[in-house]
């Protein structure tokens, strides 16, 4: 690594082979291997390292680190901002990626081992989920990518590969979803990241997926998150009207004539989860209001003996 | 990671300050790179291998602790840490923003420093920070985690009247509190039922009162504390469902026991249920895209609960 650092003009394998200590000068299959594990090595550690032509009159590549690329330019954080981020990597679950970088910046601050002294917190927000960060590199490089894909269908699940150029990667409800343009059924669609079987590869070359300027709400792509907002009113009774005050963020006011009964407007975006949640509380709720909501509620129920 | 590269690693944060403090005690070494002493002196070896090709005396980098002091000389190469490199640097400030949106860490954190962190940050990664990640950490209970939170954190016994899930009933209980988690967009507390004896989960948007004590409690690692997700027992109701294919996502929301395809192109689906209460819910949120098959005790409750429930609107005051 100090020897491809230190060049000027990058070193072709032969080069490397002669004067890195450890490879020995042996040129067999054994060594390529060695040499290929270790160059993958050194960029899963992040070290950029570059394949070049060693100059303009010769097209043979060799590797070279550029010093510009391996030192890490100051952030200068101050301790409170150290600390914050800390307990911001703690809290999310995000440490396997994300803990590497604190001790750089805690090390570019002059504040070595000082992220680790914040005090364990017993809150956790549950960020990461499998394939995230592969999916993130995608997005920042703008490349294509394949995955299985698991489908729950009508009868069965089923499984395909899929390929697509991803737009976006969302979180919502404690679940990741990647937007993108399925490039086989040339149309947009939505993929939960917790369906995805195994991992995802990168496809093609960077810079070949056109990125949309700003990302979609994921309340407008997310199945069962979207729709228009409607105002709802709903009445409960004195056991339930904690619950419908929780989403309806209010007190209500009391109905006449019904005893202890609370009247509350909701917002509600999608009616169909709102007679489903309606139909779990019983009989200590009515829907009130608008008038189709009200209709298909009593459809629902109906729904509920006809089965 | 193997150990070599996580040994590399470590050497690549440790050399710029130790050439940044010449004489650092080497058990102070130890502490602030979270290793033992046997490690520093286990890296500081291999360092001393290292240096350009050549290797003579004038190449080698110079690493030694006499009296205990650690000095690293000719590394002027390794002066600098590693660059971010984009997946450390856009968890990082993923983690910055999420914690940010989530609110939890209250304003004085989320305004000031993390603000100006997740700012230094982006501004340090460019083009990369505009990585297109929509972030939507709401999840269920939410309001009720700032009134929770200073209970946890002061591991303070806490009072709490709830709605059970898994039987439609309102109790009071006295909890020790362990930890708050986010699972699959709801909030949970964590802790020691008093009432049960025994480690009990509670949904927090399930949560009708809370009143903090005075008593302080003890919490176990959090290590031993597993997720707050149902767990099947044999002992627990088997039940058997039929689904529509639009209602076919339930089986996301359940440890199914097996899947079948059933008539009309719907899915029988076996699971065991808490309670037979719960299952009552979960049908009744299907609505016409859901039919019992067992036991007929499910049934016959279901029933009940949804005629009982259509005389509210047959004899509703309706809009009003």
């Amino acid at each position: 690594m100090i020897a491809l650092r230190e060049t000027r003009r990058p070193l072709t394998v032969e080069q490397i082979n002669e004067k890195v200590a450890g490879y020995g000068g042996h040129r067999d299959d054994a060594w390529r291997r060695m040499f290929e594990r270790d160059k993958a090595d050194l960029r899963d550690l992040g070290v950029p390292l570059r394949t070049e032509r060693l100059d303009r009159f010769d097209e043979t590549l060799g590797y070279r680190i550029a010093p510009d690329d391996y030192d890490l330019h100051s952030v200068q954080l101050d301790p409170a901002e150290l600390t914050a981020l800390a307990l911001a990597v703690q809290l999310t679950g995000l440490a396997d990626d994300a803990a590497p970088a604190l001790d750089k910046l805690a090390v570019d601050a002059g504040l070595a081992g000082e992220q680790r002294a914040v005090r364990r917190l017993p809150l956790a927000l549950g960020l990461d989920a499998p394939n995230r960060t592969v999916l993130t590199e995608a997005l920042t490089t703008r490349r294509r990518v394949s995955f299985v894909y698991r489908k729950v269908a009508d009868d069965a699940t089923t499984a395909a590969r899929r390929r697509v150029a991803p737009h976006a990667l969302l979180h919502h409800r404690g679940r990741w979803y990647l937007r993108g343009v399925d490039t086989d059924r040339r149309a947009e669609r939505t993929f939960r990241l917790d369906r995805i079987e195994g991992s995802v590869k990168l496809l093609g070359e960077p810079g070949e997926v056109e990125i949309p300027d700003t990302p979609p709400d994921p309340r407008d792509v997310v199945p069962g998150a979207a729709g228009r907002p409607v105002d709802a009113v709903v009445l409960a009774d004195e056991g339930s009207a904690w619950a419908v005050a929780r989403r309806a963020r209010g007190e209500g006011s009391p109905v006449e004539g019904r005893e202890g009964w609370r009247r509350f407007v909701l917002q509600v975006r999608d009616g169909e989860e709102l007679l489903g949640w309606l139909s779990e509380m019983g009989t200590g709720v009515e829907l009130v209001a608008p008038p189709d909501l009200r209709a298909r509620m009593v459809l629902h129920l109906k729904g509920v003996l006809a089965t | 990671m193997n150990p070599t590269l996580t040994r590399l690693r470590r050497i690549l944060v440790m050399v710029p300050w130790l050439l940044e403090h010449p004489g650092a005690g080497v058990e102070e070494v130890a502490a602030r790179f979270d290793v033992t002493v046997e490690d520093v002196l286990d890296d500081l070896d291999v360092l001393g291998y290292c240096g350009l090709p050549g290797y003579g005396g004038g190449d080698l980098i110079e690493a030694s602790v006499s009296g205990g002091q650690v000095v690293v000389r000719m590394a002027e190469f390794f002066a600098r840490p590693l660059a971010l490199s984009m997946r450390e640097g856009l968890s990082l400030l993923l983690a910055g923003r999420a914690a940010r949106a989530s609110g939890v860490l209250g304003e004085d954190l989320s305004d000031g420093p993390l603000s100006t962190a997740i700012a230094k940050l982006e501004d340090h990664l460019g083009a990369q920070a505009e990585v297109p990640v929509a972030l939507d950490v709401e999840a269920g209970g939410a309001d009720v985690l700032s009134q929770l939170w200073p209970a946890v954190r002061d591991r303070r016994l806490v009072h709490l009247v709830y709605r059970s899930s898994s039987k439609d009933e309102t109790t009071s209980r006295a909890v020790e509190p362990w930890t708050l988690r986010s699972v699959g967009g709801a909030w949970y507390l964590q802790g020691f039922c008093r009432s049960a004896k025994a480690q009990r989960s509670f949904r927090l948007d399930r949560i009708l009162q809370i009143e903090v004590g005075e008593e302080r409690v003890t919490a176990p690692p959090e290590e031993e504390v597993g997720p707050p997700v149902y767990r099947p027992s044999p002992h627990d109701p088997r039940v058997v469902v039929e689904v529509a294919p639009r209602a076919t996502w339930i089986s996301d929301r359940v440890v199914l026991d097996d899947r079948a395809p059933a008539a009309d192109g719907w899915t029988r689906l076996e699971f065991r249920a808490a309670t037979l209460d719960w299952a009552v819910r979960l049908v009744m949120r299907l609505g016409e895209g859901a039919r019992v098959v067992e036991p007929p005790d499910l049934a016959r409750m279901v029933a009940e609960r949804a005629t009982a429930v259509l005389a509210l609107y047959d004899h509703g005051t309706g809009p009003n």
